[in-house]
């Protein structure tokens, strides 16, 4: 996947999850102080992102220590792209 | 009916979940059980594959555990596998009295929410003088800003539509009926709830909520919502047993009065109430005391499969769609398939 598909699937994890307009989440978008995601929404969206890359990479997975350092959209879609690209 | 019972949750679980699943098979032919936890737990039950299954699950979420977290790790825990069960059809509605933020977590992780419910509320149908008072949230979300008490109000009113009532009434719980009566949050949430496309009555009061009349719907955070409800039934169960001390001190009350005297107050028992609903999530969920007794377990398990069998969820989801304005979608949909 290119790194704008993988942006694209965390952006609509994202509104899905916070139902905000799509044009208010960039790469910039803090999840937390723009978009006031709490703990239970942020496993809301990664969840929803290891599905939807599991289906070009099984068992695509986050560790959830990952997630803690993890403050803008684009940081969150960087993450993915790198685990990626790793496998 | 088939209702999924999280065998782990509980204060002193698995004791009295297995006593209420008793209770359930004696009393309540048309509800089949899946047992969701060790099978060993099971053990002394009839399990006989058709009103009862067991489906193994080996973790629980501890009090302790951050909610989301332990879910998401955790996903053989027993209220996680309820959750699972419901989504894929093989169970109508789950009971758990385990953790609520678990259970909550459990829910919106792998049933997902309802368009416009950013936090599903805890729903209590609190039986008052008046009729029934849909209470929200009873302990779900502790702390709740103005418009999440803005989206109690939609899921509230939609979820009260969906049992039978025209056009709600919604109230604000605060400690005055003006509109500038309570703190900085309760003078924002008036505002917010001003704003809604429901009948909003304004500001209530705690009385409001057992003795009804003013409100259909009373919409509150969780932490005040949870002190309320457990307020309440202590103060029932406070009332049944002062009576029923004064009349047994005079000697010569016949056991029938003292059986009114339980049934008149015994309405706001927990034990007879059938915990709360988890509302604005794709499917029946219902919470009960951690300190449930085998009754109140069964009374939770009657709730659920009541809930299921008169498609609430559904009923609450179209109202709610009347109620929140269209806004632009994108392709991904939480109600298809999703995490286990």
């Amino acid at each position: 996947m290119t790194p704008d598909e993988v942006l694209d699937v965390v952006r609509e994890a994202v509104v899905v999850v916070l139902e905000v307009d799509p044009a208010a989440v960039t790469r910039e978008t803090r999840l937390r102080e723009d978009l006031e995601a709490d703990s239970l929404a942020l496993v809301e969206i990664v969840e929803i992102v290891e599905e939807r890359l599991s289906a070009t990479a099984a068992g695509f997975s986050v560790d959830d220590e990952e997630l803690d350092g993890l403050t803008t959209v684009g940081e969150a879609a960087d993450l993915a792209l790198a685990k990626l690209a790793g496998r | 009916m088939r209702v999924a019972l999280d065998l782990l949750g509980g204060d002193a679980a698995p004791g009295p979940v297995v006593d209420g699943a008793l209770l359930v098979l004696a009393e309540q032919p048309d509800v089949d059980l899946v047992l969701v936890g060790p099978p060993e737990v099971a053990a002394r039950l009839p399990v006989d594959g058709e009103r009862l299954t067991v489906v193994p699950a080996t973790e629980v979420v501890g009090m302790d555990e951050e909610p989301a977290r332990a879910v998401r790790a955790k996903r053989d825990a027993t209220v996680r596998v309820c959750a699972r069960l419901v989504r894929d059809g093989s169970a109508d509605a789950m009971v758990s009295l385990g953790s609520t933020g678990a259970t909550l977590a459990a829910a919106v992780l792998t049933l997902h929410r309802l368009k416009g419910v950013s936090r599903p509320p805890l729903a209590a149908v609190v039986p008052a003088l008046a009729g029934p008072v849909v209470f929200l949230d009873a302990g779900a979300t502790v702390e709740a800003s103005p418009e999440l008490l803005a989206s109690f109000a939609l899921v509230g009113a939609a979820y009260a539509a969906a049992r039978g009532v025209e056009r709600p009434r919604v109230g604000l719980l605060t400690v005055g009926e003006e509109a500038g009566k309570g703190d900085l949050a309760r003078k924002a949430a008036h505002e917010a709830l001003s704003a809604l496309p429901v009948d909003f009555v304004g500001n209530v009061e705690g009385r409001d909520v057992p003795t009804g009349g003013r409100a259909d719907v009373v919409v509150t955070d969780g932490f005040t919502g949870n002190v309320l409800a457990k307020g309440l039934e202590a103060a029932a169960g406070t009332v049944t047993a002062t009576v029923r001390a004064a009349l047994a001190s005079r000697g010569d009350v016949p056991d029938d009065v003292l059986d009114a005297v339980d049934a008149a107050t015994g309405h706001m028992s927990p034990e007879v109430l059938g915990g709360a609903v988890l509302l604005g999530v794709r499917g029946v969920v219902v919470v009960g005391h951690g300190a449930s007794t085998p009754r109140g377990v069964a009374s939770c398990v009657r709730a659920a499969a009541d809930a299921a069998r008169s498609d609430l969820v559904g009923r609450t989801a179209r109202a709610l769609e009347a109620l929140v304005p269209a806004v632009p979608q994108p392709a991904v949909s939480q109600s298809q398939g999703g995490p286990a």
